[in-house]
């Protein structure tokens, strides 16, 4: 009896050491009194807690509140990773803020702290965009390209920049190439569309609207821009249809309005 | 007032009148196709991609990154557009 209740406490007090041992302490008590040791310590810390802090209320649509706690990390200028990450955050708090200029400001500073940041890239190509300087947006663009050629977000994005600056021969590449990967995406098929309109190859423009209408049958733009192609070459019926289905399926009231106005001007 | 005079009269009324009728068709469908060419535009921008953790971007956890490297358009997170069929 006595050794069994001896095997027995053996066993709870071993059972007892070994949750000690499985979970150590959440926060390591600092093993030094270095005061510069201590005080980077504190900072990086600190640099956790606004990053909680500024994430939260990003997510919460605090963007001028999280944009304050990462503005804070960079001042505090806590190294790589989470200095281009802070900028990166920021800029994401001001674009949110209509504040595309201190974006800007931000993702460049990411940039230059971590030039591999395809994440920062494209969002600068769309903040840049936003701000109207479609000059900025295709440098930016044409670095993420370069760096990462099969991007479905950078063929994307340097394809609308191209389109946007007239330069219709890039968004036919680009948007050929991610149709290549993606040969069901609507959407780059009426973008790959307008580009072959504007090189004058309407008859491709036409396949690939029709190719997007296929894919999407209530894609209003695309059945807009088809109408307008079919009556730049004399197809008026089969415009004056187009129009009535775009009028028929926009969503967007300006859409709609201009869509039955275009189906009505058009007398057979 | 005299018949031919009534007439004449008559015919440049409606004269006047179908001018005008055709120069304001003309320039209501002239402001038309430019309406019309200014809907005619590219997609939009590629929405922003998310906020990532202190972490950084590297690792395999960072999801904005990983979409602005995916070669499928649904993972690099750009819009759907009209929804297909």
């Amino acid at each position: 009896m006595r050794v069994a209740l001896l095997v027995l406490l053996c066993t709870a007090v071993s059972g007892a050491l070994g949750y000690a041992q499985t979970y150590p302490m959440q926060t390591p008590v600092p093993r030094t009194t270095s005061l510069p040791a201590l005080q980077a310590m504190a900072v990086s810390r600190e640099v956790e807690e606004r990053f909680r802090l500024g994430l939260a209320a990003l997510g919460g649509g605090q963007n001028a509140q999280a944009a304050a706690e990462f503005q804070r990390i960079v001042a505090l200028n806590p190294g790589e990773p989470r200095g281009s990450t802070a900028h990166y955050d920021a800029a994401l708090a001001y674009a949110h803020l209509g504040r595309y200029g201190e974006a800007a400001q931000n993702l460049h500073a990411a940039l230059a702290l971590d030039p591999g940041f395809l994440a920062a890239m494209a969002n600068l190509v769309a903040v840049d965009i936003a701000r109207g300087d479609l000059t900025e947006a295709r440098k930016i663009a044409d670095r993420y390209v370069a760096l990462d050629p099969d991007s479905a977000r950078a063929l994307y994005s340097r394809g609308i920049v191209a389109l946007r600056a007239g330069d219709a021969r890039t968004a036919r590449d680009d948007f050929g190439k991610l149709l290549q990967a993606n040969p069901a995406y609507a959407v780059a098929h009426y973008d790959l569309a307008l580009a072959e309109e504007r090189l004058g190859n309407d008859a491709a423009a036409e396949r690939e609207l029709r190719t997007a209408l296929t894919l999407a049958p209530a894609y209003a733009r695309a059945q807009l821009a088809l109408g307008a192609l079919l009556l730049k070459l004399g197809r008026r019926a089969e415009a004056r249809d187009q129009f009535a289905r775009a009028s028929h399926d926009a969503n967007d009231p300006a859409l709609q309005n201009l869509a039955a106005a275009m189906r009505d001007s058009i007398t057979i | 007032m005299s018949r031919a005079l009534l007439r004449r009269l008559l015919g440049a009324g409606l004269l006047v009148g179908s001018l005008y009728c055709g120069s304001v068709a003309l320039a209501k469908a002239g402001s038309l196709e430019e309406m019309l060419a200014g809907q005619l535009t590219a997609s939009d921008p590629a929405p922003l991609l998310g906020p990532i953790t202190s972490a950084g971007r590297t690792g395999w956890e960072c999801k904005p990154e990983r979409a602005a490297a995916a070669r499928a358009w649904q993972a690099a997170d750009l819009s759907a557009g009209p929804q297909a069929p």
